[in-house]
Protein backbone atom coordinates (compact mmCIF):
# COMPACT_ATOMS: atom_id res chain seq x y z
CA UNK A 1 0.00 0.00 0.00
CA UNK A 2 1.40 3.21 -1.23
CA UNK A 3 2.12 5.80 2.08
CA UNK A 4 0.27 8.88 2.26
CA UNK A 5 2.30 11.63 0.04
CA UNK A 6 0.16 14.79 1.45
CA UNK A 7 1.74 18.19 0.31
CA UNK A 8 2.34 18.69 3.87
CA UNK A 9 3.61 15.75 5.51
CA UNK A 10 6.29 15.90 2.64
CA UNK A 11 7.19 19.37 3.17
CA UNK A 12 7.37 18.66 7.22
CA UNK A 13 9.31 15.08 6.68
CA UNK A 14 11.68 17.16 4.44
CA UNK A 15 12.58 20.10 6.61
CA UNK A 16 12.78 17.40 9.70
CA UNK A 17 15.06 14.90 7.12
CA UNK A 18 16.83 17.58 5.60
CA UNK A 19 17.84 19.44 9.32
CA UNK A 20 19.10 15.13 9.93
CA UNK A 21 21.14 15.62 6.93
CA UNK A 22 22.23 18.62 7.50
CA UNK A 23 23.48 17.87 11.26
CA UNK A 24 24.66 14.46 10.37
CA UNK A 25 26.69 16.23 7.64
CA UNK A 26 27.90 19.02 10.14
CA UNK A 27 27.94 17.63 12.96
CA UNK A 28 26.79 14.25 14.27
CA UNK A 29 24.51 15.44 17.48
CA UNK A 30 22.84 18.68 18.52
CA UNK A 31 23.62 19.85 22.20
CA UNK A 32 21.37 19.59 24.67
CA UNK A 33 20.52 23.16 24.37
CA UNK A 34 19.68 22.96 20.93
CA UNK A 35 17.79 19.95 21.63
CA UNK A 36 15.75 22.06 24.11
CA UNK A 37 15.60 24.66 21.20
CA UNK A 38 13.97 22.27 18.72
CA UNK A 39 11.28 20.97 21.37
CA UNK A 40 10.65 24.59 22.47
CA UNK A 41 10.34 25.43 18.68
CA UNK A 42 7.79 22.53 17.88
CA UNK A 43 5.73 23.13 20.58
CA UNK A 44 5.25 26.83 19.88
CA UNK A 45 4.86 26.04 16.38
CA UNK A 46 1.80 23.95 17.44
CA UNK A 47 0.35 26.51 19.58
CA UNK A 48 0.36 29.14 17.14
CA UNK A 49 -1.54 26.95 14.42
CA UNK A 50 -4.12 25.96 16.83
CA UNK A 51 -4.62 29.79 17.61
CA UNK A 52 -5.00 30.48 14.75
CA UNK A 53 -7.61 27.33 13.87
CA UNK A 54 -9.45 28.48 16.28
CA UNK A 55 -10.13 31.92 14.64
CA UNK A 56 -10.97 30.10 11.74
CA UNK A 57 -12.60 27.05 12.13
CA UNK A 58 -16.77 26.68 13.37
CA UNK A 59 -16.28 22.73 13.65
CA UNK A 60 -16.75 22.32 17.42
CA UNK A 61 -14.34 19.14 17.77
CA UNK A 62 -11.78 21.12 15.59
CA UNK A 63 -11.87 23.54 17.89
CA UNK A 64 -11.36 21.26 21.28
CA UNK A 65 -8.63 19.97 19.33
CA UNK A 66 -7.01 23.35 19.10
CA UNK A 67 -7.40 23.77 22.59
CA UNK A 68 -6.19 20.80 23.35
CA UNK A 69 -2.93 21.28 21.44
CA UNK A 70 -2.47 24.67 23.23
CA UNK A 71 -3.36 23.60 26.42
CA UNK A 72 -0.51 20.36 26.20
CA UNK A 73 2.15 22.34 24.30
CA UNK A 74 1.76 25.31 26.15
CA UNK A 75 2.42 22.66 29.77
CA UNK A 76 5.52 20.78 27.92
CA UNK A 77 7.21 23.97 26.86
CA UNK A 78 6.33 25.27 30.85
CA UNK A 79 8.26 22.23 31.64
CA UNK A 80 10.73 22.89 29.07
CA UNK A 81 11.34 26.08 30.89
CA UNK A 82 11.28 25.08 34.20
CA UNK A 83 14.30 22.31 33.38
CA UNK A 84 16.18 24.77 31.34
CA UNK A 85 16.13 27.00 34.50
CA UNK A 86 16.85 24.25 36.81
CA UNK A 87 19.72 23.02 34.49
CA UNK A 88 21.22 26.41 34.09
CA UNK A 89 20.56 26.12 29.90
CA UNK A 90 19.68 28.27 27.26
CA UNK A 91 18.19 26.76 24.45
CA UNK A 92 20.61 27.52 21.73
CA UNK A 93 18.67 28.22 18.41
CA UNK A 94 20.40 25.34 15.17
CA UNK A 95 19.35 24.15 11.62
CA UNK A 96 16.73 22.05 12.97
CA UNK A 97 14.68 24.56 15.02
CA UNK A 98 14.81 26.73 11.58
CA UNK A 99 13.61 24.61 9.09
CA UNK A 100 10.79 23.87 11.69
CA UNK A 101 10.11 27.50 11.96
CA UNK A 102 10.40 27.58 7.68
CA UNK A 103 8.13 24.57 7.24
CA UNK A 104 5.38 26.50 9.44
CA UNK A 105 5.53 29.14 7.25
CA UNK A 106 4.57 27.40 4.71
CA UNK A 107 2.17 25.55 6.27
CA UNK A 108 0.52 28.49 7.37
CA UNK A 109 0.26 29.89 3.72
CA UNK A 110 -1.05 26.97 2.48
CA UNK A 111 -3.94 27.18 5.24
CA UNK A 112 -4.50 30.91 4.80
CA UNK A 113 -6.81 31.04 1.49
CA UNK A 114 -9.11 28.08 2.71
CA UNK A 115 -12.42 28.37 5.32
CA UNK A 116 -14.91 26.10 6.31
CA UNK A 117 -14.31 22.47 5.47
CA UNK A 118 -11.60 22.78 3.27
CA UNK A 119 -10.00 24.56 6.19
CA UNK A 120 -10.63 22.16 8.68
CA UNK A 121 -9.41 18.89 6.68
CA UNK A 122 -6.37 20.48 5.51
CA UNK A 123 -5.31 21.96 9.15
CA UNK A 124 -6.32 18.42 10.21
CA UNK A 125 -3.99 16.86 7.48
CA UNK A 126 -1.12 19.45 8.79
CA UNK A 127 -1.41 18.16 12.13
CA UNK A 128 -1.24 14.47 11.26
CA UNK A 129 1.61 15.25 9.75
CA UNK A 130 3.28 17.87 11.71
CA UNK A 131 2.58 15.14 14.93
CA UNK A 132 4.07 12.43 12.82
CA UNK A 133 7.29 14.65 11.92
CA UNK A 134 7.56 15.28 15.46
CA UNK A 135 7.31 12.20 16.67
CA UNK A 136 9.80 10.59 14.37
CA UNK A 137 12.16 13.60 15.27
CA UNK A 138 11.43 12.58 18.80
CA UNK A 139 12.59 8.57 18.47
CA UNK A 140 15.62 9.35 15.78
CA UNK A 141 16.98 12.66 16.92
CA UNK A 142 16.12 13.93 20.27
CA UNK A 143 16.70 11.65 22.65
CA UNK A 144 19.26 9.60 20.89
CA UNK A 145 21.57 13.27 20.76
CA UNK A 146 20.66 13.85 24.01
CA UNK A 147 22.94 13.34 27.28
CA UNK A 148 21.24 15.49 29.95
CA UNK A 149 19.37 12.46 31.79
CA UNK A 150 16.52 14.96 32.53
CA UNK A 151 15.94 16.70 29.68
CA UNK A 152 16.02 12.92 28.26
CA UNK A 153 13.19 12.32 30.51
CA UNK A 154 11.34 15.15 29.55
CA UNK A 155 11.21 13.73 25.33
CA UNK A 156 10.45 10.39 27.09
CA UNK A 157 7.67 11.55 28.88
CA UNK A 158 6.47 14.07 26.19
CA UNK A 159 6.50 11.06 23.31
CA UNK A 160 3.11 9.63 24.59
CA UNK A 161 1.39 12.78 24.20
CA UNK A 162 2.52 13.82 21.15
CA UNK A 163 1.28 10.19 19.65
CA UNK A 164 -2.14 10.45 21.57
CA UNK A 165 -2.60 13.86 19.79
CA UNK A 166 -1.33 11.87 16.42
CA UNK A 167 -4.37 9.38 17.21
CA UNK A 168 -6.74 12.12 17.86
CA UNK A 169 -6.36 13.64 14.88
CA UNK A 170 -6.58 10.81 12.97
CA UNK A 171 -9.99 10.04 14.16
CA UNK A 172 -11.45 13.54 13.48
CA UNK A 173 -9.57 13.32 10.16
CA UNK A 174 -11.84 10.13 9.44
CA UNK A 175 -14.70 12.26 11.03
CA UNK A 176 -14.39 15.56 8.45
CA UNK A 177 -14.91 12.77 5.37
CA UNK A 178 -12.45 9.91 4.78
CA UNK A 179 -8.54 9.27 5.56
CA UNK A 180 -6.21 12.36 4.78
CA UNK A 181 -6.26 12.57 0.65
CA UNK A 182 -3.12 11.99 -1.44
CA UNK A 183 -1.07 14.44 -2.95
CA UNK A 184 -2.26 14.57 -6.84
CA UNK B 1 -25.01 -9.12 68.38
CA UNK B 2 -26.65 -6.90 66.09
CA UNK B 3 -23.05 -5.76 64.88
CA UNK B 4 -22.51 -9.41 64.16
CA UNK B 5 -25.39 -9.69 62.51
CA UNK B 6 -24.87 -6.44 60.00
CA UNK B 7 -21.57 -7.83 59.35
CA UNK B 8 -22.47 -11.34 58.24
CA UNK B 9 -25.13 -9.59 56.11
CA UNK B 10 -22.45 -7.26 54.79
CA UNK B 11 -23.21 -3.86 55.80
CA UNK B 12 -20.15 -3.75 58.22
CA UNK B 13 -18.04 -3.36 55.18
CA UNK B 14 -15.68 -0.92 55.13
CA UNK B 15 -15.92 1.47 52.16
CA UNK B 16 -12.21 1.30 50.12
CA UNK B 17 -10.32 3.95 48.03
CA UNK B 18 -9.09 2.88 44.67
CA UNK B 19 -6.54 4.82 42.72
CA UNK B 20 -5.98 4.87 39.09
CA UNK B 21 -2.50 6.71 38.00
CA UNK B 22 -3.18 8.48 34.58
CA UNK B 23 0.69 8.19 33.14
CA UNK B 24 1.67 8.23 29.63
CA UNK B 25 -1.23 9.06 28.19
CA UNK B 26 -3.35 5.92 29.62
CA UNK B 27 -5.73 5.31 32.86
CA UNK B 28 -3.96 2.54 35.22
CA UNK B 29 -5.81 0.36 35.75
CA UNK B 30 -7.77 1.05 32.70
CA UNK B 31 -10.33 -1.21 34.27
CA UNK B 32 -11.08 -1.31 37.33
CA UNK B 33 -14.09 -2.47 39.77
CA UNK B 34 -15.09 -1.31 43.42
CA UNK B 35 -18.42 -1.24 44.92
CA UNK B 36 -20.76 1.49 45.72
CA UNK B 37 -19.43 3.63 48.49
CA UNK B 38 -15.81 3.19 47.48
CA UNK B 39 -13.76 6.43 46.65
CA UNK B 40 -12.12 6.52 42.98
CA UNK B 41 -9.02 8.71 42.90
CA UNK B 42 -7.35 9.96 40.15
CA UNK B 43 -4.13 10.91 40.00
CA UNK B 44 -2.26 12.67 37.25
CA UNK B 45 1.30 11.64 36.69
CA UNK B 46 1.68 13.43 32.94
CA UNK B 47 2.84 16.98 31.96
CA UNK B 48 -0.56 17.72 30.54
CA UNK B 49 -4.21 18.25 32.23
CA UNK B 50 -6.47 15.30 32.08
CA UNK B 51 -9.88 14.78 33.14
CA UNK B 52 -11.88 11.42 34.01
CA UNK B 53 -15.43 11.99 32.86
CA UNK B 54 -18.16 9.36 32.81
CA UNK B 55 -19.86 8.81 29.67
CA UNK B 56 -23.96 8.73 29.77
CA UNK B 57 -25.67 9.30 32.64
CA UNK B 58 -23.22 8.19 35.14
CA UNK B 59 -22.58 12.10 35.91
CA UNK B 60 -19.11 12.14 37.52
CA UNK B 61 -16.41 14.68 36.08
CA UNK B 62 -12.89 15.58 37.83
CA UNK B 63 -12.52 18.72 36.07
CA UNK B 64 -9.20 19.29 34.55
CA UNK B 65 -6.33 17.66 36.67
CA UNK B 66 -3.26 19.35 35.98
CA UNK B 67 0.17 17.44 36.87
CA UNK B 68 0.15 16.05 39.94
CA UNK B 69 -3.38 17.04 40.73
CA UNK B 70 -5.89 14.29 42.16
CA UNK B 71 -9.84 13.94 41.44
CA UNK B 72 -12.42 11.81 43.07
CA UNK B 73 -15.41 10.19 42.82
CA UNK B 74 -17.87 8.42 45.39
CA UNK B 75 -19.32 5.10 43.76
CA UNK B 76 -23.37 5.65 43.63
CA UNK B 77 -24.51 3.39 40.87
CA UNK B 78 -24.16 -0.37 39.95
CA UNK B 79 -23.36 -1.58 36.90
CA UNK B 80 -20.35 -0.87 33.87
CA UNK B 81 -19.16 2.79 33.62
CA UNK B 82 -17.52 4.02 30.77
CA UNK B 83 -15.55 6.93 31.33
CA UNK B 84 -12.68 8.66 29.36
CA UNK B 85 -10.30 11.90 28.97
CA UNK B 86 -12.09 14.99 27.76
CA UNK B 87 -9.04 16.55 26.20
CA UNK B 88 -7.78 13.38 24.82
CA UNK B 89 -10.66 11.09 23.44
CA UNK B 90 -8.71 8.06 23.01
CA UNK B 91 -8.07 7.77 26.32
CA UNK B 92 -10.76 5.45 27.81
CA UNK B 93 -11.74 3.58 31.14
CA UNK B 94 -14.10 1.17 32.65
CA UNK B 95 -15.08 1.20 36.20
CA UNK B 96 -16.86 -2.22 37.37
CA UNK B 97 -19.77 -1.39 39.81
CA UNK B 98 -21.44 -4.50 42.21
Amino acid sequence: MPRPTHPLLVAVSLAIASSLHAQNAASPDLSDPEVAHVAVTANSIDIDMAKFAQTRTTNGAVKQFAATMITDHTAVNEQAAALAKKLGVTPADNAVSQSLEDGAKQARAALEPLHGKAFDRAYIDREVAYHQAVLDAIDKLLIPTTENADLRQLLTAVRPAVATHLEHAKHLRIELGGTPRASK
Amino acid sequence: MIVWLFLLLGFGRVPQTHTVEIRGMEFHPAALTAAVGDTVVWINRDIVPHTATAKGSAGWDTGSLVASQSGRYVVRHNGVLHYACTFHPTMHGTLTVR
